[in-house]
């Protein structure tokens, strides 16, 4: 029991902060989505997302693509083979612990 | 990410995910348009087989329009909404491309779509005649469908009210058809008017500064 709770100390930090979780998480479940999507299913204020999102992309957790759909900016979002991998190791060390 | 189904819902990333973007796929009123649409569509011509004369061409072409239509609605209407999404509100809504659907995902639909449209089929042809716990089931089960399935306040208006509305025309005991007719009616009226006030009060909106 003792052992399985440490697990939740290797527990990928950048992955486990509430906000980038919920990112990870959305895109995990779609192919792509863009900054505005990601602001209006999460509830971030839009400073705060682009913060996350900055962060994730930094750690190659998530790829960030800027263009543009008529005169609309895009900034889509995907997740990055190496951060499909991580949340499926986070989910693996959250399931053991719990 | 394949078993999710062992992590309690409240700590599963992927469930919320699920939520989060079942709640952002109904925030502009536009699946229930379609549904509402769709709902008076199905109305309109049980309906239209109650009245038409029986055998006649008309009433022929309803229950053809009634087999083919109605697969073909279920098969583009989501492929419709993203598109009038990322034509007109994609500065409101945001972009987002759903993961293509798998092999299972589509047999499942098909069979759904075919086991509807047969029932309804049935109904409108006459060649089924069930009691009017149908409508009743119906009501029940189309209401708790939408108010799980919506993962909004709303949605779960509408559930409650399709099962009032399914639960009191069998009631009634009226003839199949016309309690069809008006469950449809009733239940698609509600849910167009509710989606377009949605759309009109997200389009009256300001624009938030870009990103």
């Amino acid at each position: 029991m003792t052992a399985r709770i440490q697990r939740l100390a290797d527990l990928d930090r950048t992955i486990h902060e509430p906000a980038r979780l919920m990112v990870v998480a959305l895109l995990a479940a779609v192919q792509e989505a863009d900054f505005q999507y990601l602001h209006q299913a999460t509830g971030l204020t839009k400073g705060n997302l682009s913060v996350h999102l900055s962060r994730l992309e930094e750690a190659g957790y998530i790829e960030i693509e800027k263009s543009f759909r008529g005169k609309y900016p895009l900034t889509i979002c995907r997740l990055t083979d190496l951060g499909q991998g991580a949340l499926a190791t986070y989910r693996k060390v959250m399931k053991a612990a719990m | 990410m394949q078993d999710s189904t062992n992590l309690p819902s409240s700590l599963d990333p992927s469930a919320a995910a699920r939520q989060l973007i079942q709640q952002a796929h109904n925030q502009d009123g536009l699946p229930e348009i379609a549904i509402g649409l769709t709902f008076l569509l199905v109305s309109g011509l049980i309906g239209a087989q109650t009245v038409l004369p029986k055998g006649s061409f008309a009433a022929k072409a309803v229950i053809v329009t009634f087999a083919f239509l109605l697969p073909v609605l279920g098969f583009c209407t989501p492929s419709a909404i993203r598109w009038v999404r990322n034509r007109f509100l994609l500065a409101r809504v945001g972009y987002v491309q759903p993961k293509p659907a798998g092999r299972q995902q589509i047999a499942l639909g098909f069979a759904l779509a075919l086991l509807v449209t047969a029932a309804l089929f049935g109904v409108v042809t006459g060649a089924l005649r069930p009691d009017a716990w149908l409508i009743a089931g119906t009501g029940v089960l189309g209401g708790a469908l939408a108010a799980f399935s919506g993962r909004l306040p709303r949605f779960v208006i509408y559930g409650v009210v399709m099962a009032a509305v399914g639960i009191a025309i069998a009631l009634a005991s009226v003839p199949i058809e016309t309690g069809f007719t008006i469950y449809f009616g009733l239940t698609g009226l509600m849910v167009l008017v509710s989606g377009c006030v949605v759309l009109l009060k997200l389009i009256r909106q300001p624009l938030e500064a870009g990103d």
